[in-house]
């Protein structure tokens, strides 16, 4: 025994010394990650990405309610012209605007105030606050959504000195009465704490310090251990750094509740979320509830429990007032103010989920994911909202009637895809992955590669085209029965959609009516290779397989694809890489990179020219003559229909003045739609164009082209003495040289008198005021 | 209605007695791009003077962007294309200013001096290239439209 007892005396004093190492180790461990987390710590911020912003101009075609609804997405108050940026005032035909300060790639652009004038669906005019005349004044684009880290955590950083006063003193109040001078935790906040148990008052056991230790560095277990861990950790923080440096990294950490799939964190994003407006121009009342949401965002959401909110709210109110946080008049101001909340929208991450996709993936080829979601990079697209409105509403709403028109209505519904781009510098404009645009998943617009049918049909023509010595769009080409041979398949017999062959018929007829047999054995002429080689120089990387039955869109694109395609067409025979973004920059501003606007000029003028008035045919007597119940004839709008066997797929792709875009719609697995192009894909085109009042389709016609007057009836150079006579563009030197029988000497006259008619007819029609 | 169109043909004929046409060959039309505009657009105006001065303050990124964004206003216009292949020029894009230059000439209808401008343009990058051939070719084809 004896023995013994120095042995067990030696036990415990190794063990006191184990302990105190332990601890002391341990707390230089905390120390450690204290300072490297908090020092390294930087909130990691997402990606946002913006829509393009509306540049004003005087001249612009944009009605006056389309400003109006650009600038209250963008949160812009209708108010009376006074006070600070984010407002708008408006007269009839006129619009003062109080922009806000926005820093776009190329640089800060101050608050200031615009007038904008409008007449007959234009700006007329843009001024100053003095008066003077405004070149262009660029409205700061739409924020439409980010990238966003781990949790889908969303906030904006504000400094300490922005966040208002009011705020500040009413989260000491509830929070933590002696925040200012605790050393990190607070005994009689623990005893209060404890006897919070039994009353309804505010206060909690946690100060501000150990709430953010909690969320920073803890998991959200309760145990002992865990507390006695925060508090420690509070200790440290304090002694390392001051209070004003936790406050600030408090106000950014704090949660603020869901917006759907996002995490609203931080003062500034509360801000904006509810109230729309920067941190800096919360009011007492305001800062009264989003603090009193701290304590539990969901039991305090304004918006699914608004009468607990105002309680909550007034309750922090009072506690802010018997702080002196605000004076008793304040406080009865306050106090009577509505909730006040701005109109939820609730989007979530993005309300356009299938065109951040895009940006997400063309951004992925610059971009490290990490930094992505981390960084805080401004993200500037191309995305035009007003143009991905009226798309997805034009395809929701047809789809719908589709689907009722089918009596037999089959579940899942139809699906459908639209891209609209600019054709001069391929910018994507709107992106649309299926009915329901709000849906994050499967993306048809980019992911569903579905035969396209006659939508080939135009690289045919074009390759024909190409060579003005053998063909025109007067050329007779055969659309009589058409028999494909190759070795090792079976034949391949091409049918017309009207079961019907048309026989001889002219080149752009042929297109126009998109004839099959004449297109096969045209294709076949001229080459399969040759055709597809083509189909490849206008923009389609996939593979393509070399068969005959390709000719006729036996081959999968994407609408993206199509889009891409028939943008080299509408552009000229430049092609473009089709583009979401413009600029990206760092969260300062600072520029990091620009998608510049390339072209590449990859066919000659001439035949993509002669090719794109055929696609016009198209639509003025056509396969898309339907269009011309959409838009006036004046548009001039060229494309091309497309249906694929058994109607599977509805494609419709073409362009105007200013817009390309491509509709695709079918089912998801495949299933015959028993929808043409023409009497489904075409009214959604339509629908969509129709709203955004579409400018007329002038081609450039390049030097080598001339316009010949020819007789319908011989195909030979007529005159206006020649019934139903057209001017028909040809390479110079490949029109035909013989005169019709109908042309003579009259011609010239006759022309002369018919525009006197037409002289004379307006001026009656004025007279009787027609 | 018919009334109206018999009775405006009559007035039309007194009007102009028909005169055998000099030529009745189809002539070359006026070519179909759009008429500049009467008062140049200000807009436009602006930022070609914002991309001048960029330009020359060695700034071709910024330079190229204002011209991106006055083409997103007039998509038409021949000179801004040409000023961005002018830009993609300096920037050492000789591919880009080529295919540019030829942009803008498909926008350039009558505008004869400027269609030989692009054509110089692309003579000049042709040469940076390398490729000499295509470079004559070019300055021959400038001389051919504005000798």
């Amino acid at each position: 025994m004896l023995r013994r007892r120095p042995k067990l005396w030696k036990i415990v004093r190794l063990a006191l010394l184990a302990t105190v190492l332990a601890v002391a180790g341990f707390t230089f461990y905390l120390d450690f990650r204290v300072r490297s987390e908090f020092e390294g710590r930087r909130f990691a911020l997402p990606a946002r990405i913006y829509a393009r912003p509306l540049e004003l101009h005087a001249g612009l075609r944009i009605a006056q309610a389309d400003v109006e609804d650009e600038l209250r997405s963008l949160g812009y108050r209708e108010a009376p012209p006074e006070g600070d940026a984010g407002w708008f005032s408006k007269s009839e035909n006129s619009l003062i605007i109080a922009l806000r300060p926005f820093v776009f790639w190329d640089g800060r652009q101050p608050a200031k105030r615009v007038s904008v004038t409008f007449e007959g669906g234009k700006v007329v005019a843009l001024r100053d606050a003095t008066g003077a005349e405004l070149a262009l004044a660029r409205l700061e684009p739409l924020a439409i959504g980010g990238i966003y880290p781990a949790g889908n955590e969303d906030r904006v950083l504000v400094r300490l000195a922005d966040v208002p006063k009011h705020f500040v003193q009413a989260l000491i109040a509830v929070e933590d009465r002696s925040y200012f001078s605790h050393a990190g935790f607070d005994l009689r906040g623990l005893a209060r704490a404890a006897r919070s148990v039994f009353s309804d008052k505010v206060q909690g056991g946690s100060t501000i310090t150990q709430q953010l230790v909690k969320n920073f560095f803890l998991t959200p277990e309760r145990t002992l251990q865990r507390k006695f861990t925060e508090l420690l950790m509070a200790v440290l923080l304090e002694i390392h750094y001051d209070k004003t440096e936790i406050l600030e990294t408090y106000l950014n950490e704090i949660y603020f509740g869901q917006d759907r799939d996002r995490a609203i964190h931080g003062v500034g994003l509360a801000a904006q979320f509810y109230f729309g407006k920067e941190v800096q121009y919360l009011t007492a009342a305001e800062s009264a509830l989003l603090v009193g949401m701290v304590r539990g965002p969901a039991i305090y959401d304004p918006y699914r429990h608004p009468q607990r909110a105002l309680e909550r709210r007034n309750l922090v109110l009072r506690e802010t007032r018997d702080q002196k946080g605000i004076t008793p008049d304040e406080y009865a101001d306050a106090r009577s103010s509505p909730l006040n909340v701005s109109k939820k929208t609730g989007t979530g991450t993005t309300p356009y989920p299938a065109f951040l996709q895009l940006v997400h993936r063309q951004l992925r080829r610059d971009y490290d994911e990490a930094d992505l979601r981390s960084e805080g990079l401004r993200i500037f697209t191309t995305l035009d909202p007003r143009v991905q409105d009226a798309a997805e509403t034009a395809l929701a709403k047809r789809l719908a009637q589709y689907d009722k028109e089918k009596r037999f209505g089959q579940q899942p519904g139809l699906e459908g895809a639209v891209v609209v781009t600019d054709p001069q510098s391929g910018e994507v404009q709107a992106l649309v992955g299926g009915r329901d645009p709000r849906y994050r998943g499967y993306n048809r617009a980019l992911d569903a590669a579905r035969p396209v049918g006659s939508l080939l049909k135009p690289a045919i023509y074009l390759t024909a085209l190409s060579e003005p010595a053998r063909y025109t769009l007067l050329t007779p080409i055969d659309d009589g029965p058409f028999v494909w041979k190759s070795r090792g398949a079976p034949d391949w017999e091409p049918a017309n959609y009207d079961k019907k062959f048309h026989g001889i018929v002219p080149l752009r007829t042929a297109l126009a009516q998109s004839y099959n047999a004449a297109a096969a054995r045209l294709g076949t002429d001229l080459g399969i290779e040759r055709v597809l080689d083509n189909v490849r120089r206008l923009g389609v990387d996939r593979p393509l397989r070399p068969f005959a039955s390709t000719l006729l869109g036996a081959v999968e694109l994407s609408p993206f694809e199509v889009a891409q395609m028939y943008q080299t067409i509408a552009s000229g025979g430049f092609r473009s890489p089709l583009r979401a973004i413009r600029d990206v920059t760092t969260q300062e501003g600072r520029p990091l990179s620009r998608y510049q606007l390339a072209v590449e000029q990859v066919f000659a003028p001439e035949p993509i020219y002669l090719l794109a008035a055929a696609m016009q045919d198209v639509v003025r007597e056509g396969t898309a003559q339907g269009l011309n119940r959409f838009l006036p004839p004046e548009t001039a709008a060229a494309g091309k229909t497309g249906t694929t066997d058994e109607q599977r797929d509805a494609w419709f792709a073409g362009f105007t003045g200013d817009r390309l875009g491509v509709v695709w719609i079918g089912y998801d697995d495949n299933r015959a739609a028993r929808l043409s192009g023409a009497a489904a894909a075409l009214p959604i085109w339509g629908d969509l164009m129709s709203v955004l009042a579409p400018e007329p389709l002038v081609l450039a016609r390049p030097e080598r082209i001339e316009l010949v007057s020819i007789d319908p009836q011989t195909g030979l150079r007529g005159g206006t003495s020649c019934p139903g006579a057209t001017e028909v563009p040809f390479v110079q030197g490949s029109a035909p040289s013989e005169r019709a029988p109908c042309s003579g000497a009259m011609d010239a006259a006759v022309e002369v008198v018919g525009k006197s008619v037409e002289r004379a007819k307006s001026w009656l029609d004025r007279l009787f005021g027609r | 209605m018919r009334l109206v169109v018999l009775l405006a043909v009559l007035l039309a004929g007194c009007a102009t007695p028909p005169r055998p046409p000099p030529e009745a060959e189809p002539k070359p039309e006026a070519p179909p791009v759009a008429a500049p505009t009467p008062k140049e657009n200000i807009a436009i105006a602006g930022l070609m003077d914002s991309a001048r001065t960029e330009a020359a303050a060695g700034n071709l990124a910024g330079a190229a962007a204002s011209l991106e964004r006055a083409l997103r206003i007039e998509p038409r216009n021949p000179r801004l294309w040409h000023e961005l292949a002018r830009v993609r020029l300096k920037q050492g894009q000789h591919a880009q200013a080529e295919s540019v230059a030829a942009r803008s000439n498909s926008w350039v209808g009558e505008d004869k001096a400027l269609r030989a401008e692009n054509w110089r343009l692309i003579s000049e990058s042709r040469n940076a290239r390398g490729d000499q051939e295509g470079a004559k070719a070019a300055l021959e084809a400038a001389s051919r439209v504005a000798p």
